[in-house]
Order: structure tokens, then sequence, then C-alpha cells
């Protein structure tokens, strides 16, 4: 399949990505090459499959126990910004 | 010109378990920001999911108790989006195999509203908004969900409403949530199209997210129709947009922006593995599920002989109805029960909290014991209502204010000569009544209630009083 | 000077006989990693103080007479994907830049409590998304067989450190080669296990239905320890249920063993590699297995299934590097939709961001069916060609890299026939099975050539057996060590 400018645009929205005008022709021959790769799996015809997990298992759950949650010092650790114990996002920057 | 409402409700239910669903931090509400947290919780790199066994238990009874079929084979799927709150960037849910399908929940005008779907989920956290910056707290974030989804089989804003009291009376009823619409362990999103009524087709729909309480949904229900109805009067189209409602100013207004256009792009969890619920265990928690509200409503009709508005209030609260049940073992007459639960007792109990945890100073057998003592004619009523209230104040048993003497009754002599003497001192009363003022009986009666300490039949004493004036 | 690798049953002798004592051992370690890493850029993070920390318990274990376990004392180095608790770990991305654990990976607390010695952690392709190790924002590692030379990647640190005998032994993991190819590049053996064998908790996720851990050792005896060692069924990871030891099975006779050559394997495969392959296959006849030849068709889409999934998992697995609440946040923005694109967009590399644009694609509404459905689908077709060639043969015999390590910078310029790289070592992930890479010779550059080994679910013991058996007869010929690094 082809892919054009707004293809890759509106795909970068949805992936949070921004991309600057300079970069569409590289990135549209990128995204491009890329997709006539995939592409190769159109060559084959299949049938649906029952593909499952990888590895078959089933119901691998746990009991409804409480532990200990972290200290909330470890949890806000490696945040770049927080306050008064919240991740903090600031208005702007 | 008139039109009829199509609707459709996708309810989120906190479930009540002590985990979260997919790692061991506590559910419980309130704590401060960020202390339910865990690397699992908050997504950090590596962490993977461990999928809570009550989850899919509590979903199954979910689903039995609406009338679902259980999927014998189920999976999870990731729901992708980028928002704050949500800190993997994906929202772990079911896609297209869910927990439970093909329910429903029949309204007490006859209609059955059909239930498509339930689901497990896990709930995002929250971001609090202050001067423009965003504060994120994860503590919900990871607390396991069930999403109800309706058909839009919903014709009014009444029947929405009941429908969604129902939803909240069974899952309280076969405690897989305590449905707070205030604490968000219970909240609605509602579809809302309007059709022309004799029309097969539906409308353009709008979806109302979020409501939290039953009268704002009503509010933003009524409003939502009658804006829906204004722009099809005059001619313009319905836009399909997700809503708010804004409750200060009773309006709704659109939520998303165009350049937000959402593509979950839902596949497959990875991380985790294939749900079985094999046909025994179905049938082991269809088995162990409490009698629901509806059923137990009819048996106390049919087979109880208590009146519909009694059956009804008596059901709302499944310890309500469990101690209405305890108390009315045995007993003759089971409206004396729910007459002492519905007057006497729910003055004590006012509010819905209260009722939903229906704690009473005294044990159901304490007020049947109390009953049966009015069936085998021991009591009378008026000794049994005054009893009842000094058990309740006390928390102690029927033996403790009644004495031999009391269950002895009260003989025709004795009762006689109360009467006379109640004319004697009362000459004014007398003459009132035969002036015709029935009113002055009962203060007569009053008197020979009082002097007998309430042993007196109200009615025999009423009868003799009336004969020994007139004779 | 001929020098040999330091293999570890060879240090635990001198451990435990006290010829020489962890602490110096490490040092011996650390003071090397100090002189070469410049030049290979094997390391990221040098962890010497922790590591001199770890060799003191473990001598006064062995003063004290300890039960001693198989890797206690034994100087390793982990890929940084693999979250270690206090240590910063990166995978190799600016995104992850400052990011410092608070919890360890499962593989990490499993050789923890046999008091390995961590020297650091080892360079990567960022996100593990590449094959030469060049996408790393570290640089990329150099093959100590010929520095000019790729490691290969995405593990192409820990195989360079192993390879330039800078540690005993490296955790990798492999996603669609990551860890046989670079093995493979530098002469040395790698293990890819089945998948659900080895924990994946705390392995920063690629691709997760692909990703495992596995080892990246000098000879075949270490991979079986060192798997034996981490192949535990963990609680953390549903998708795991642990492994069957291999240690014991490794001296086992393969006369009459059944080994499958597929012809899709050797489809555009290098000449002088398929020779020193067809070398291998004769030296196999001669221990007396059975060579068995049939085609599967269905591996020729391989690659591109790999791509489409991999990728669309992973668009979904780094949809979290948002600046909130760990990594990099960008330093600009208005509002916070823009600090995350922006955040994003600075924090990632191209080829991770490629793959991401990619992957969103194919999940995509419109896209889906065409792409990400098929590609299901067609995986199932493969695990089940798979199922069926095990019905014939016990092990697949196949180069692991269609070439040989290729020169520096030459990946990066042409990034999709980089991808082709991967064509032998794809269809083992997309399976789910077990292989194992090994040396087998030297291609007309001297560089080494990996000879693959599959096996069926959960035959690690197998196909790490039929591996041995051909190391101990060709030792000599095939595994040439290079001149650096410590020696013993």
């Amino acid at each position: 399949m082809s892919i054009s400018r707004d293809d890759i645009l509106q795909i970068a929205t949805l992936a949070k990505l921004s991309v600057e005008e300079s970069e569409l022709p590289e990135l549209t021959k990128d995204m491009a090459q890329m997709i006539a790769f995939a592409d190769a799996i159109n060559a084959v015809s299949t049938e649906a499959s029952d593909f499952d997990n990888i590895n078959g298992l089933v119901n691998v759950m746990r009991e409804d126990v409480v532990e200990p949650s972290f200290s909330r010092d470890d949890i806000l650790k490696n945040a770049e910004s927080q306050d008064d114990g919240f991740f903090l996002v600031k208005k702007r920057s | 010109m008139k039109y009829e409402l199509v609707s459709g409700l996708e309810t989120h239910v906190e479930l009540a378990t002590n985990t979260k669903i997919f790692c061991s931090c506590t559910t419980e509400f309130g704590g401060d920001q960020n202390t339910h947290c865990c690397p699992i919780c908050i997504g950090l790199p590596g962490t993977l999911p461990k999928l809570n066994q009550k989850v899919v238990d509590y979903a199954i009874m979910a689903g039995l108790a609406t009338n679902c079929e259980i999927s014998p084979i189920s999976k999870m799927d990731r729901k992708n989006y980028c928002y704050p709150d949500l800190p993997k960037a994906y929202q772990i849910s079911q896609y297209d195999m869910p927990l439970c399908k093909n329910g429903y929940i029949e309204l007490s005008n006859g209609r059955k509203i059909g239930i498509t779907r339930i689901h497990i989920e896990e709930d995002a956290g929250k971001l609090v908004h202050q001067r423009g910056n965003t504060y994120v707290d994860y503590n919900r974030g990871g607390v396991p969900l069930i999403e109800i989804v309706s058909e839009p089989d919903i014709r009014s804003v009444e029947e929405a409403r009941e429908y969604v009291e129902k939803l909240q009376m069974i899952m309280r009823y076969i405690g897989v949530s305590d449905c707070k619409m205030q604490e968000g362990s219970l909240r609605c999103d509602v579809n809302i199209s309007l059709r022309p009524v004799g029309q097969k087709e539906f409308g353009t729909r709008t979806e109302i997210k979020n409501m939290n309480s039953f009268t704002f949904m009503e509010k933003a229900m009524k409003y939502e129709i009658s804006r829906q109805a204004d722009l099809l009067d005059s001619g313009q189209p319905v836009v399909q947009e997700t809503l708010r409602y804004i409750v200060e100013e009773d309006r709704t207004e659109s939520m998303r922006g165009k350049e937000d256009a959402n593509d979950y792009r839902y596949f497959r969890e990875p991380d985790l593995v294939t749900i079985e619920v094999p046909a025994e265990k179905v049938e082991k928690f269809r088995a162990a599920l409490p009698e629901l509200p509806d059923p137990k409503r009819h048996r106390y009709i049919e087979q109880l002989g208590l009146p519909e508005p009694d059956a009804n209030l008596l059901v709302k609260y499944r310890k309500v109805a469990e101690f209405f049940e305890a108390a009315s073992d045995g007993v003759k007459n089971p409206k004396n029960v729910a007459n002492c639960i519905i007057g006497q007792i729910f003055r004590r109990v006012e509010n819905e909290a209260q009722k939903e945890a229906f704690e009473i100073s005294i044990p159901p057998e304490y007020l049947r014991d109390l009953v049966l003592l009015l069936d085998s004619g021991k009591i009378k009523m008026n000794l049994l209502k005054s009893t009842l209230e000094k058990m309740l104040d006390s928390g102690k048993p029927a033996s403790e204010f009644i004495s031999e003497n009391d269950l002895a009754g009260i003989d025709p002599d004795t009762l006689k000569t109360l009467c006379t003497q109640a004319l004697e001192q009362n000459p004014n009363a007398v003459s009132d009544y035969l002036g015709g003022k029935e009113k002055a009986l009962k203060s007569l009666l009053g008197h020979v209630m009082k002097n007998s300490r309430g042993r007196a039949d109200a009615m025999e004493a009423e009868q003799l009083l009336i004969a020994l004036i007139r004779s | 000077m001929q020098t040999s690798y330091s293999q570890i049953h060879q240090i635990r002798q001198l451990l435990d006989s006290k010829q020489l004592s962890c602490s110096e051992l490490t040092q011996k370690y650390l003071d090397q990693i100090e002189a070469l890493n410049p030049s290979l850029n094997a390391y990221v993070k040098v962890t010497a103080e922790k590591a001199m920390e770890t060799a003191k318990a473990v001598d006064r274990k062995i003063a004290d007479g300890g039960h001693i376990l198989p890797l206690e004392g034994i100087p390793m180095t982990l890929k940084d994907n693999i979250s270690t608790s206090g240590i910063e770990t990166t995978c190799c991305s600016k995104i992850l830049s400052g990011y410092t654990p608070i919890y360890d990976a499962t593989v990490w607390e499993l050789l923890q409590n046999q008091n390995a010695v961590l020297l650091g952690k080892t360079n990567m392709d960022e996100f593990a998304m590449g094959s030469s190790c060049e996408t790393s924002c570290f640089g990329g590692a150099k093959n100590p067989h010929n520095i000019d030379c790729v490691a290969g990647g995405s593990s192409g640190g820990g195989a360079s450190a192993v390879a330039a005998n800078l540690a005993a032994f490296a955790l990798g993991s492999d996603t669609g080669g990551s860890i046989r190819q670079p093995a493979s590049f530098c002469g040395i053996v790698g293990l890819k296990p089945t998948y659900g064998s080895v924990s994946r908790y705390g392995l920063i996720a690629y691709a997760s239905s692909f990703d495992q851990i596995g080892p990246i050792t000098t000879c075949v005896e270490d991979a079986a320890l060192v798997y034996d060692a981490i192949s535990l069924q963990d609680s953390m990871d549903s998708t795991c249920r642990g492994g069957s030891p291999a240690s014991h099975a490794l001296k086992d006779d393969i006369k009459g063993v059944k080994i499958g050559i597929v012809e899709e394997y050797f489809d555009g495969v290098r000449d002088d590699v398929r020779a020193q392959i067809n070398e291998a296959i004769r030296v196999y006849e001669s221990l007396g297995a059975d060579i068995v030849r049939f085609s599967m068709p269905e591996i020729k889409y391989g690659l591109p299934v790999y791509y489409i999934l991999a990728c669309a998992e992973a668009s979904s697995n780094l949809g979290r590097y948002d600046g909130i609440r760990y990594g990099y946040k960008t330093a600009h923005y208005d509002n916070i939709n823009e600090m995350v694109r922006k955040t994003r967009s600075e924090g990632f590399g191209k080829e991770v961001q490629h793959r991401i644009l990619l992957g969103t694609y194919v999940l995509s509404a419109g896209y889906y069916d065409a792409y990400y459905k098929k590609a299901q689908n067609l995986r199932g077709m493969i695990v089940k060609s798979f199922q069926n060639a095990f019905q014939n043969c016990d092990v697949i015999l196949a180069p692991t890299v269609p070439t040989t390590a290729f020169p520096c910078g030459s990946a990066i310029q042409d990034p999709v026939e980089t991808y082709q790289t991967d064509l032998c070592t794809v269809p083992v992930n997309i399976a789910g099975l077990p292989a194992v890479s090994i040396p087998c010779g030297f291609d007309l550059k001297q560089l080494p050539v990996g000879l693959q080994i599959i096996g069926n679910s959960f035959c690690e013991a197998k196909i790490l057996n039929v591996a041995y058996q051909f190391e101990a007869a060709a030792r000599t010929s095939s595994f040439q060590s290079v001149n650096m690094g410590v020696q013993l």
C-alpha cells in the first residue's frame, strides 16, 4: 500500500510523535520503503489461524491478597517534576 | 414533531476486591496521593501485569446475576490511547472476547433491557488541574472495573434510572461492588439518540460521559433530549460526538477536539494468557448466587402475602431482606414483621448507607420472638410496639420488658373496671362524645390503655367503652 | 600470543581452590574494561564499586567454607534493558536517560542470589531495535575480531564484552535474533531460550510476545549453566513457566539424532558462510547424526511477519515514555500534548520512531486486517510448520546469519536492507522456539561464522547437547579467541 504525507501526519498524531515539515519528505520515503517490505505478506493467502498466545498457557492468576505498596518517595523518584506527592506537569515550560 | 428516545448505557462498576486488577496494591478509597502504588501500576518499564483471580470471579457473578452467558474462553486486549492518567498509554481491557454476553435486566414495566456484554478492565489514575498545571495521582490506577454495556433498549429517562438502580441493587446483592456513585465506584456513559415516533431506524447518537449521580444523569439526559429535539425540529443534523455535562449550567458540551480522532488500535495483550472458564465453574458460581431482588420480591408477594410496596422496600437492601427473613421465620403473619421493620426500625436507619449496612441493636431472632407473642395472642399490638421501642433502645430481648403478668393478658372483669373508672373520672369527655365528638372516645381509651399498662386490647376496650356510655 | 577464553568452570576452579580471590579476579576484569572499553564501547556503565563489594562477600563466604553456588563470584554483565534497582537502566536511549529502576528484574534477582559479580551494563541498539548495536545513543559496540566491524545487535555490547574477555558471561535479550546474531558475529555462544522459559519481568519490553532473555557465553557448557540458573518459573511473569535443566545432558551421544536441514534457511546466504555450515553438517554426519533435508516455504514470510508484529507491539510498549513519571522530558512546551510529542520526538532515535510509526500504522483502523491480522495468521502457519518439522527431525541446523560482521556504519545507511540480516533468526522468535548459535569457522576475511541449532519448545537440553558435541569435535578449528581482555 502506498502512504501519503497526510497518512504519516495522522499516524504520528496517534503515536504522539511530532514531525517537522522538513522531515516529512524523507520520512515518507522511509515509511514507504518499510511498508513495501511489509507488503511481502500480501502475496500469500492465509486461512484464519487459531493462533493464540505463544506458549498456550491458560488461567495464570494470583490470589487477591494485599501486599505493601512502594514508598511514595520511590514512586516519584524518577519524575522530572513533582509537587506535594503528585507527579506534576506544568502548564508550560 | 414527536420523538422517541433511544438510549443505551455503558456502566462502569468498581469491583470490591482487596487488591488492584494487575498488582497487589490495595484498592482502598482515599489515602494520600500516590501511596497505593508500585512499579506495576505506575507502568515502570519492564513490569508485567498479574491478573487477580477475584476480578474474573466477580465478573462471572455479575454476568450470571444479569442473565448473561459466560464465555468459556476469553482474553485480555490492549486499548491504546495516550493520556497522563494512563501510565502505560494503554488500558488493559477486553475487546472482542468479553467474559460475559447476551444478558438482560427486567424493569418494573415488564420491559427487558438487553445487556450486550460485561468485560473486565483497569481504571485510570486521577488528574487534578490547578492553574493550568496538571497533578497526577495513580492510587486509582489499576483498580478493577467491569464495564456493563446495554443494548439501545432504553426508551425514557425513567427507564434509564431504573436500569441503573437495578444494576446497583444487583451488584450490591451479590457483593461484587458497593456501587457508591459519589465515590465513583459506579459511573455511567449514556448514549442518546432520537427518532420520530414510529420510525424504525436509529438517529445519530451522542454520548454523555461519566455520570456519577442519578440526579445529574436525569438532568443531563433531559437536557440532551431537548437539545437534539430542537436541532431535529429546525432541520439541523445531530453531530455524533462525546459530551460532558456541566452541572453548574445544566447543559452538555463537546469533550474532544477533532485532532484527537480516536483509534484505539486494540490488539491482544501479550503479557497475559488465555482465560478459560469451564462449565462446572460457571455452575458452581450459579449455585452459590444469593436469591436476587426480583425473585425475592415475587416470593414475598406470592408466598408471604406481603403487599407490593412492602416487598419493594424490604428487597431493596440485601441485609434488610435477610433480617426480615430471619425475623419472620415461623411467624404466622410475616406482614407483622414487615410492619415493624418498615415502621419502627426504618425510623432509626435514615439514609441509604445505613440501610445498606443495616446495623440494628437487636438480632432478628429478638423481633421474631416478640412477633410470636403477638401471634399466640399473648400480647397485643400496642404492647408489641412499645416493647419494640425499648428493645431497639437497649438491644435487649422482649423478655426483659414483658412480665409474666403482662403475658397473662387482662381478664374481662378488670377491663370493665378500668373502663368504668375512665368514664367516672372524665365526665367531660363522656358528654363531649355524646355531643358528637368522636375524638373524645380516643382520650377515654387512652386512659384505659395507660391504666392497663398497655395490656388491654384497644379494639375490645373501645367497644366496651361505647357500650358502657350508651348503657 | 594465542590466548584462551575465560570459561566459567575454569574461574570456578580457580576461586574454589583459592588460587585467586574473587576480589583479585574482579579487579583484573575492571582493569581490562578500563583499558579496552574505550575502543570496544561494550560497556555503557561500569559498576566497579558494587562489583568489588560482591567480590569481597564471595571471598568471605569461600574463606568461611560456605555453600558455594554455581555462579558465585563469576564476573558478568547485563544488557542495558534489564532493570537493576539503583543502577541506571536506559535501553541506550536518550528517552530513559537518568532512569534508575526501583526494582530488580527477576533474572538479576536470581543472579544476585548466587552472588554473581555484576561488572556493568552493556551496550545495545536503542530499545533492542537494530542488528548492529549502532542505534545506541552511546554509539555502537565494536567487534573484538575486527574493531572496524560491528559487534552485531542488538545485544552487541554483551557479545563484544564476552568475546573480548571483559566478562565471563552476559545476559542479553533476543526478539528477532538479538542474542544469536551478535554471538555469531563475535565468534561466541548465544542461547535464545524457549518463549516462557525465562522470566521477562524487568526486561524493558520491545515486542512482548517475542522477547526472551538468554545467556551469551564463550562455550556451550557455560550457556547451559547460566540457562539453568535463570530458567525458573516466576509469579511476576504470567507467560513464564520455567525450563528444565540442560547442564546434565551435554555429554549424551548424538548417534542417530535426526538433524533437519531446511532449504529456505539457505536462501541468500553468502557462499563463504554456506561453506562453513556445510562443513559443520559433515562433522555431524561423522558423529553419527542422520541428516534429513526438507522445505518450509512459510518461513520465507518470517521477516515481514516479524517486523509487522514486533513493531505493532513496540508501538504500544513504547507509548508510556511521555516524560511524566521517568526519563527525559523536553525543556520547552506550551501544553501537555506538545510536551509529550516533543519529549518523544527528541528522546527516541530515528530507527525507534520509524518502528513506532510502522507499528501504529499496521494496527490502525483500515490497515489492521491487511497487516496485523494477516501477519498473525501467518504466525500461526509458521508455528504449525515448525510443529510438522519436528515430527521429522530432532533439531534443525541453519546459519545464524546469512553473512558475517559488517563494517561499522553500513547498517545505518540502509536500515531496510539490514533487516535481511535477521532472515535466519526471526522464524524462531515467531514460533517461540529455542535456538543456540555457536561458532563454526571463519569467512574469507577471518570473521567468525555462526551455526544455529534450533529445537522444539522447551528442548534446550537437546539443542545444547547437539551444540556441545560439535564444539567438542571441532573447537580447535572453529573457535578462535581474540588476543585481549582478561587472561587466566
